[in-house]
């Protein structure tokens, strides 16, 4: 493999991790500036997948003029995979607890659908009361 | 009862062996490769395949799971389609989440339900995980016997933007019932779209 095609892949890979790292770092700070959980939950599983997901192509990329055994693309990939597949199953357990015991700041709530549905159902989640 | 145990024990042999689905089968087999790097041509990459599948098999004998109900297809060119649909969706949909983290005030969002037109739990599944993936929205609660996602939706303070994210939840459950859905499913699509307004 040329030099210059090395060099060129090297910036590439060195943007995507960048870029990445920013996005995760973003995170972090909508983890703190918004106001309740759910709203919390959007930066906390969000921007991360894809910035895991740029740091993961940086890694892949600089890995291609690389001969290793090890640690492969395929490895990569398999971390990408089961961390988009898991992602959402901890973020929703997370969301309906906290919307169920009522954790949630309801004014901040323009629209509540679930909260209408339940209360048909004669379950009220403000009822359920939260007990600390 | 000493007569009829080797029977019983042939028939629930045969019902283990019944649990074996092929389809997921290969998938753990694909798993297994890409753990040990086995698609990269070595002497031994035919080892681990066989390996790898016996290994899939074991494991559906030991932990027999509910097969997969109806089932699913794969379209190539669909599936392509899908995913970069999904990734196109992340991105644009993390600059508005990031924007939303600097604007200044306090975000107002709404929970809405969307009622989905397949009914199928696979799609249902898919469908809620990729809107998990996609930034901006959260599921809250799943009703699985009206097919309905309860989707929390950041920012979305009036009702045109709460029907542009309803609108947005049907495109993506378009993509993936194209790219993984039974005819059924695709055939469920063209049914009359709904509006949301009803009550389930």
């Amino acid at each position: 493999m040329s030099e210059q095609l090395v060099a060129v892949l090297d910036w590439i890979a060195i943007l995507c991790l960048l870029f990445g790292a920013a996005l995760c770092l973003l995170a972090g700070i909508g983890l703190i500036r918004f106001p309740d959980l759910l709203a919390r939950m959007h930066t906390a599983a969000k921007p991360q997948v894809l910035g895991l997901l740029l740091v993961l192509v940086g890694i892949g990329i600089r890995m291609i003029p690389v001969e290793t055994s090890v640690f492969n693309i395929g490895t990569l990939f398999l971390v990408g995979l089961f961390q988009v597949v898991t992602i959402p199953v901890a973020g929703h357990i997370a969301a309906r607890v906290a919307y169920r015991t009522g954790r949630i700041r309801s004014d901040l709530l323009v629209k509540d659908e679930l909260a209408e549905r339940l209360r048909a159902s004669g379950r009220n989640p403000s009822q359920e009361n939260p007990q600390r | 009862m000493k007569v009829p145990e080797r029977p019983s024990r042939l028939r629930a042999a045969r019902n283990r062996l019944g649990k074996v689905q092929f389809s997921v089968a290969v998938g753990m087999t694909l798993v297994w490769m890409l753990l040990f790097n086995g698609f990269q041509l070595r002497p031994e990459s035919l080892g681990l395949l066989v390996l790898g599948f016996l290994v899939a098999v074991v494991i559906m004998l030991l932990f027999p799971m509910p097969p997969i109900d109806p089932g699913f297809r794969f379209r190539p060119i669909a599936l392509v389609r899908m995913v970069a649909y999904i990734l196109a969706k992340m991105v644009v949909a993390s600059f508005s989440v990031i924007r939303q983290i600097f604007t200044s005030g306090e975000v107002h969002s709404s929970v809405m339900a969307v009622k989905l037109r397949t009914q199928s739990d696979l799609m249902l599944v898919c469908t809620a995980i990729a809107s998990s993936i996609i930034p901006g929205t959260v599921i809250v609660e799943v009703g699985r016997d009206e097919w309905i996602l309860y989707v929390h939706v950041l920012g979305a303070d009036d009702e045109e933007s709460i029907e542009q994210s309803r609108l947005d939840i049907l495109e993506l459950e378009r993509q993936i019932v194209l790219a993984l859905g039974t005819g059924k499913d695709v055939a469920a699509l063209a049914g009359p779209a709904p509006t949301g307004e009803e009550s389930p």
